[in-house]
């Protein structure tokens, strides 16, 4: 009989309380999801590549994973003190029925126990159909094919989301518990009767607070724009700590402010339901203010952590094409003073031959060199190039090359956005070699080797000046495969070839050398790992805020729509039209949904207009598209929970 | 005088097959414009069931009900609330104030909802909330005020659109005597001053004295009625509590 009693109970609030139930389910789902990231086909093969990029996500994830279990054991908390709170009345007739206190905590023991492996066991299905999705999806950014069904499942995963989410629901029954034997009978019966006393009603207080929210928010944009995201200091969290409250000051005083400025416009307030839709909203701002404050500060986390994750993607993305203009870079550094290496000869001895492997291809030498500068005293240490390997270089690429004139110099920058702690760049001097002057020539921008620095840059020499003396030289082999070639099976006999790359008998007469290279492939699965860390955590964090904020929401709501119940009988009997409460239902829950919203687009914009500028020291952010992006992503989820609890609300209302 | 009310062999049955409750069981009767009617019966007899078959709240099974001669049994939703909004006004046993609301402001909801221009709200709500004695409580909400305010409250919201109808279901009902005793000479005022036709079910004999005609029912019949005419309210009162007894009510409802 108790645990029949416990069962009714469950599927009748799986029934009042679905967004609560699926809101859990998910939690548990993205859990999941998240955590078993490593048991991916994908995350297979980028293990077997050189890069330890799993273990820095995985390791990430853990992190990340143990703040979010808190979130949403907040989250959980919070809901459930919701429920119990509306089931006061049931609870007291328990008592009143001559049930034993600790029989009712009991029974709520049981239920939560019961909710639990309802949301967990559901929660687990979808996160392991989810993660088969998810593992199509990485297989086609990392370009790879699935050539059979490989089914994604680990547990490990599963027993971590057990054991988080068993905690949490520990919690979650002692607490009820708790909460149901400290409470008076009398209050439990009468609970439903409790009257929220409307403590702002001066139109000065909602004023002055208003003005003082909104200057507080003021002084901690001016903050965030003039110091940049970047500086974590005391300050920093001063400005965090404005910042929230003056959010809060704002939608503490909001409805009074709005009240009080439609009830100066009669023929605003005097107009159909305008009032009783602005009394309802001013009668539960004392209990909503604080959580409409913490809800437009997840929001701003879900918008700011989703737009710079997809921005920074981009970013990444688009440095990857820069700093591989070959497939193929082989390099062989050495002091100076050695006979040039054999590239060439050594890597076919090894089973590479450039000839065969390579469509095109180039051997070149730059290095390092001491300049003199006409009218300074020291001498300035720069990269050097040679004007023929240089425009054979930009040949390669496609480009136009650089035109020197007989006696200058010319300066080949990186694709970084402004070249940095660059004297020769800066002054422009005429540079002396051999008792001739060199004037300064043209400039162009580009990498010249992948794998490269994008803030590499060359001093680009006339031919004639190549006797110079020359430290720390550098031999460079690059080029392109020939089109249609497998490029897989090509680098990999190049690391074959390159992992003993000086031969046994010469090894004596390059005393103190070091030889690297890299594949454009390479370079791609890198910074491929990095890009999946950066917008799998950032999705991941993302998806979670939004999804909590949403469902506090919209469970405020529909509980709010229990409330009203009986105002909108009282609405209906005085001839009020369906569709105008209906009206009323959906401008109120709008109200609700779209207010932090809209102050946290705010928010964001300015968040990342300063983070734009400290993402830009690596590259510019795409913020136009991410921002489309973020917008899709956040109404497509917002707005599911806005239109669910519309419906919601309008069938409690309707009494239906 | 015109009929405002006509309800001809109205039928109202609950259950299914095999179990029928017959709550009103072929009832007719009219009430002409500025009636105070009182409708009276034991628990069970169908008072409550009239009302909202009147108030549409609820449909009858057979029979019709005419409002200024125009059927409303016939009426569509959309049509319904418009004909509650305009037509009828309602006082309830709980006041059924909107606890959110000031007084005020629940008086003039019943205007605003009827898109009367909001230049002409105040004055009105001011002059109603005269009328009941209310007007020093008007920015007060609910819960700040008596029982016996939140039934005038009651009574202004539902007499401020001029209906044609006030539909009083048990208004004394949650009042102490005093209270019940203001109120009750409130609906005598609007009665007599406004015009005011009014149609109160109850079962306390002496909220019924107050009304010009009382129409008894009993197993959802006409059983009888009573004329005032002249008489004053004890005498009336006292023939009430003859009918009463006749009809088998318990005696507590009477005291």
């Amino acid at each position: 009989m108790f645990s029949k009693l416990a069962l009714k109970n469950v599927v009748r609030s799986v029934r009042d309380y679905s967004v609560y139930f699926l809101t859990l389910t998910f939690g548990v789902c993205i859990f999941y999801v998240f955590n078993s990231m490593d048991a991916q086909y994908v995350m297979d093969a980028l293990r077997s590549s050189r890069s330890n990029i799993i273990e820095v996500l995985v390791t990430l994830i853990d992190v990340l994973s143990a703040f979010v279990s808190v979130v949403l054991g907040f989250l959980i908390l919070y809901a459930n003190r919701f429920m119990i709170r509306r089931r006061k009345r049931e609870l007291g007739t328990y008592l009143l029925l001559g049930m034993d206190g600790g029989l009712v905590s009991g029974l709520l023991l049981l239920e939560t126990l019961l909710i639990g492996l309802f949301s967990l066991g559901a929660g687990l299905a979808l996160g392991v159909v989810l993660s088969q999705f998810i593992s199509i999806l990485t297989a086609g950014l990392f370009q790879i094919t699935l050539t059979e069904f490989y089914f994604v499942f680990s547990l490990k995963a599963v027993l971590k989301t057990a054991l988080y989410f068993g905690v949490i629901f520990l919690v979650v029954m002692f607490f009820n518990s708790f909460t149901v034997s400290r409470q008076k009978l009398i209050d439990l019966l009468h609970a439903h009767r409790e009257n929220q006393d409307l403590k702002l009603k001066s139109v000065r207080a909602s004023l002055v607070m208003f003005l003082a929210g909104a200057a507080l928010l003021a002084i901690a944009y001016t903050m965030l724009l003039r110091r940049g995201i970047l500086t974590i200091d005391t300050l920093f969290f001063v400005m965090l700590g404005l910042g929230s409250l003056g959010t809060l000051l704002f939608f503490r005083s909001l409805s009074g402010f709005l009240l009080k400025l439609c009830q100066s416009a009669k023929g605003m307030y005097y107009r159909g339901l305008n009032m009783f839709i602005l009394r309802q909203f001013n009668s539960r701002i004392n209990s909503t203010y604080v959580s409409m404050t913490v809800i437009c500060l997840m929001l701003l986390l879900a918008i700011g952590i989703t737009a710079c994750s997809i921005g920074l993607n981009n970013t990444i993305s688009s440095i990857t094409d820069g700093t591989a203009p070959y497939d193929v870079t082989v390099q062989f550094l050495s002091s100076g003073g050695t006979p040039a290496p054999d590239l060439e000869r050594w890597l076919a001895e090894d089973g590479f031959d450039p000839a065969e492997e390579l469509g095109d291809y180039l051997v070149y030498q730059s290095g390092w060199a001491e300049l003199d500068r006409v009218g300074e005293d020291l001498p300035v240490t720069v990269h050097v190039l040679f004007q023929s390997d240089c425009d054979r270089l930009l040949e390669l690429q496609g480009r136009e090359p650089l035109r020197l004139g007989e006696n200058e110099y010319g300066l080949l920058l990186g694709t970084l956005q402004e070249p940095e702690d660059n004297p020769v760049y800066e002054t422009r001097p005429v540079l002396e070699i051999n008792e001739s002057a060199l004037l300064p020539g043209p400039t162009d921008r580009a990498v010249l080797q992948t794998g490269a620095e994008t803030g590499e840059w060359y001093v680009v020499l006339p031919d004639w000046a190549s006797d110079i003396p020359l430290f720390g030289v550098e031999w460079n082999l690059v080029g392109n495969y020939a089109p249609g070639a497998d490029a897989q099976g090509a680098n990999d006999r190049l690391a074959e070839a390159v992992r003993q790359l000086v031969p046994r008998e010469e090894q004596e007469i390059y005393d103190g050398y070091v030889y690297g290279w890299a594949t454009k492939l390479d370079i791609y699965e890198q910074t491929m790992g990095s890009k999946i860390i950066v917008l799998f955590l950032g999705i991941y964090l993302g998806i979670v805020f939004l999804l909590c904020s949403a469902a506090v929401l919209a469970l405020q709501q529909l509980s709010q729509a229990a409330d009203n119940q009986e105002r909108y009988a009282v609405l209906t009997r005085l001839g009020v039209e369906e569709r105008m409460r209906d009206r009323s239902v959906y401008v109120q829950v709008f109200l609700a949904f779209f207010a932090p919203l809209a102050l946290a687009v705010v928010h964001a914009a300015v968040g990342m207009t300063s983070a734009n500028e400290a993402i830009a020291v690596v590259g510019k952010v795409d913020s136009a598209a991410s921002s489309a992006v973020t917008a899709v992503f956040i109404l497509v989820v917002y707005g599911a929970y806005f239109l669910a609890t519309c419906l919601g609300s309008r069938r409690i209302v309707r009494g239906k | 005088m015109a009929a405002i009310l006509e309800v001809d062999h109205l039928q109202k049955y609950y259950g299914v097959r095999g179990s029928v409750t017959r709550a009103i069981n072929d009832l007719s009767f009219t009430v002409d414009r500025g009636e105070f009617v009182g409708i009276m019966g034991a628990s069970g007899s169908g008072k409550t069931t009239l009302l909202n078959c009147i108030a549409t709240i609820d449909a009858p099974t057979a029979g019709r009900i005419a409002v200024e001669g125009k059927e409303i049994t016939r009426l569509k939703s959309r049509e319904l609330s418009r004909f509650r909004r305009e037509r009828l006004g309602f006082v309830f046993q709980d006041a059924n104030l909107l606890d959110t609301l000031t007084a005020f402001e629940n008086i003039a909801l019943a205007l605003t909802i009827q898109k009367v221009p909001a230049a002409q709200v105040e004055p009105r709500v001011k002059e109603t909330a005269r009328l009941l004695d209310i007007s020093e409580c008007l920015n007060k909400y609910p819960y700040q005020l008596s029982g016996g305010q939140r039934q005038r409250t009651a009574a202004a919201r539902a007499i401020i659109t001029n209906p044609a109808l006030i539909l009083a279901d048990e208004p004394t009902g949650a009042l102490d005597s005093k209270s019940a005793r203001l109120l009750l000479d409130r609906f005598e005022v609007l009665n007599r001053e406004m015009q005011a036709t009014i149609l109160m079910v109850t079962h306390d004999a002496f909220t019924a004295s107050y009304c010009r005609r009382i129409l008894f029912i009993k197993d959802g019949r006409p059983f009888t009625e009573l004329i005032r005419g002249d008489q004053g309210r004890k005498e009336f009162f006292n023939k009430i509590i003859e009918v009463v007894t006749i009809l088998g009510g318990d005696s507590g409802d009477v005291l």
